[in-house]
């Protein structure tokens, strides 16, 4: 039996797209190893949001043709559109696959091990044609439905290698949908690019999430990351369905209007604040998580400050902050006053200090309530997973099973690592 | 990406200047932006388009900038020559059942107006006042494009606009009607100081309609 392993950089989408490259490769009679095993077939899912995705997609790319000199070696994701001819230089890379085709890793591997010669031109282009990920490595399943970005803000890559916003027909997402929770899918994770600007025929996104949450079964629904510009108050209704999670990933970006203006993002700090209050007051512990860019060019002392206080504010459940990385032909590239590396570092470790205390504090927020546990890993008679609130929990009970919804009194905090809840089922 | 011919270019002022390029099968809604370069060229640079949809050709409104690599290069392109252009991009647009029933604010500094000569070229019948902030009067583009009373000039560097100052300063010293739709575009300093100054006047912007230049 033939070996494949991956790895994956980067969002949730190219998790979702890893997920169901790998079923796949399962369902065709490949055995997944972990990525330091040595295996037939590596495929690096990369990335290339930030100077460190490209750094680390190069570090996997040199261990995996360590590991097996002889393997077929397929780099795909953004990386493989952004450095497609460095990639394509590389002896050990067998196969460089732009974001629109990577459905086709699979098909590519099958024809190399046929003997045959696969055409580029050949592939499939379809954004939305991959198959299930029941196999992949998620409990949760991810459904895309919608790939590309036209917002264009200053400082991203995104649009010129993910192309240009495209949303998946609603019925086909729809069907997805069932067709997971009909094979026991017992979450599901709405993924994309920039999902709030969905819009296919007259469907915006929050009719996407309405329909979805109609549907019947024993489900529940997550959003991914998400603009803050996305959505109305349409949206903001929903996040009280039984079905929705309390949680939504929103990224913020900056707390500083003046640099918000700067990277082309279209919302303000006021703006945020009344979409984060707006949805505590309903849910006062829903957990809303964001991603910071820490020194974009011209951020002055005063903005980075103004960024520690929105966080302390808002009281985030997790910031994913990350250091500002020049993206060659984005225009934040040619602006001035581009911040010394330095000072950008000094920001991140004051960041994320404050980043921990506050998740700290939220986490804290949870004892003596309960959480609804879908566990994703069982050792021995502990089980982990996720809460419904997309914290991470561990508890002890008897006959536990993977994939299954626990009911969890939380009791108390585990702060060795990252801070997980621990309880006891029901 | 597609190739479109060059028709012409019209210097504006020493440093401004309108590239009119064919149309071809381009749509795009009035406010939004596009790339351009040279065919075949990688440096590429976003402008607003400054034509309306109904044109049967496309413009662009460019400000040649000190030491910059494209916006001086098209400055010496002919009509004949083939620019690559893509998109169309953004979200800088008027919402279709606002047009004719609200009354609209535009308030532009330098080549900002670019988007908003789309939007008055595109529905002239709309309801609008425009301030136009500029160092010097020259570079008050185009103002015959605009009915009179409605375009206000706003020069700081000398008097001879229809007002003397920051289009800001014209703000703090004529409220606006809370019931005004306002779009901003220009740079980033008077986008923050003039969202400040209309929010403060009672003007609920909701969602922002801001563009901005660099």
């Amino acid at each position: 039996m033939k070996k494949v392993a991956f790895k994956t950089l980067g969002c949730r989408l190219n998790q979702y797209e890893t997920d169901a490259i790998a079923s796949q490769f399962q369902d065709n009679g490949f055995k997944l190893v972990p990525f330091d095993k040595e295996a037939d077939v590596y495929v690096i899912n990369s990335c290339t949001v930030t100077h460190q995705s490209d750094h680390k997609s190069r570090n996997f790319i040199n261990q995996a043709n360590r590991k097996n000199p002889d393997s077929v070696l397929v780099v795909t994701g953004c990386m493989a559109n952004n450095a497609k001819t460095e990639l394509e230089n590389r002896d050990e890379i067998n196969y460089v696959v732009e974001n629109d085709q990577k459905s086709s890793v699979y098909s590519l591997v099958e024809a190399h091990y046929n003997g045959e010669i696969f055409h580029p031109t050949k592939l499939n282009t379809d954004l939305f044609s991959y198959g299930s990920t029941d196999k992949g490595f998620h409990t949760r399943s991810m459904v895309k439905i919608q790939d590309g970005c036209d917002n264009f803000c200053t400082f991203c890559i995104i649009p010129s290698v993910r192309g240009r916003a495209v949303s998946r027909p609603i019925q086909d997402i729809l069907d997805n949908v069932k067709r997971v929770v009909a094979t026991g899918a017992k979450e599901v994770v709405l993924t994309g690019v920039n999902i709030g600007r969905y819009e296919y025929e007259n469907y915006k996104f929050d009719d996407v999430v309405e329909q979805i949450l109609e549907l019947d079964g024993d489900f529940r629904l997550r959003i991914s990351s998400i603009e803050p510009d996305g959505f109305g108050d349409k949206f903001l209704g929903l996040l009280n369905h039984p079905k929705m999670t309390p949680h939504l990933h929103l990224c913020l970006q900056s707390g500083s209007d003046s640099i918000l203006l700067q990277m082309r993002r279209m919302y303000n700090i006021k703006r945020f604040k009344e979409i984060a209050n707006k949805i505590r007051s309903v849910r006062p512990n829903f957990n809303i998580t964001t991603d910071i860019i820490i020194g974009f060019p011209g951020e002055s002392d005063q903005d980075f400050e103004d960024t520690c206080n929105i966080i302390q504010e808002l009281k985030f459940g997790h910031v994913h902050a990350f250091k500002y990385s020049i993206r060659k032909g984005t225009r934040a590239e040619r602006m001035n006053q581009h911040i010394d590396e330095r000072i950008k570092s000094n920001r991140s470790e004051i960041l994320r200090n404050i980043s921990e205390n506050v998740k700290a504090d939220y986490r804290k927020g949870f004892i003596g309530k309960y959480q609804t546990v879908l566990v994703e890993k069982i050792i021995g008679s502990e089980a982990q997973g996720y809460g419904e609130s997309y914290v991470p929990v561990k508890f002890s009970g008897v006959n536990l099973k993977k994939n299954q919804f626990y009911r969890v009194k939380i009791s108390s905090i585990d702060f060795n690592g990252e801070p997980t809840l621990i309880g006891v089922s029901d | 990406m597609r190739s479109h011919k060059v028709i012409e270019i019209r210097n504006l002022t020493p440093s401004t200047y309108i590239i009119r390029m064919e149309k071809n099968d381009f749509t795009f809604k009035t406010g939004q932006y596009i790339t351009l370069g040279f065919s075949g060229s990688i440096d590429r640079r976003e402008y607003s388009i400054y034509s309306s949809e109904q044109d049967d050709y496309l413009e662009v409104l460019i400000k040649e900038v000190e030491d910059g690599l494209v916006s001086k290069k098209l400055k010496r392109c002919k009509s004949g020559d083939y620019l690559d252009i893509d998109g169309p991009f953004g979200h800088f647009s008027l919402k279709e059942n606002e047009i004719s029933k609200k009354k609209f604010l535009f308030i532009a500094t330098g080549t900002g107006i670019s988007p908003i000569h789309s939007f008055i070229a595109t529905h002239p019948d709309m309801d609008y006042q425009l301030l136009h902030g500029v160092r010097k009067e020259e570079e008050a583009y185009e103002r015959e494009s605009y009915q009179n009373n409605n375009y206000i000039l706003c020069t700081s560097r000398e008097k001879s606009g229809d007002f003397h100052g920051r289009v800001t300063d014209y703000l703090k010293q004529n409220p606006v009607p809370s019931d005004t739709v306002c779009y901003l575009c220009g740079n980033c300093h008077m986008i923050y100081e003039a969202y400040d100054i209309l929010e403060k006047q009672g003007i609920n912007l909701g969602p922002i309609h801001t563009e901005v230049y660099f």
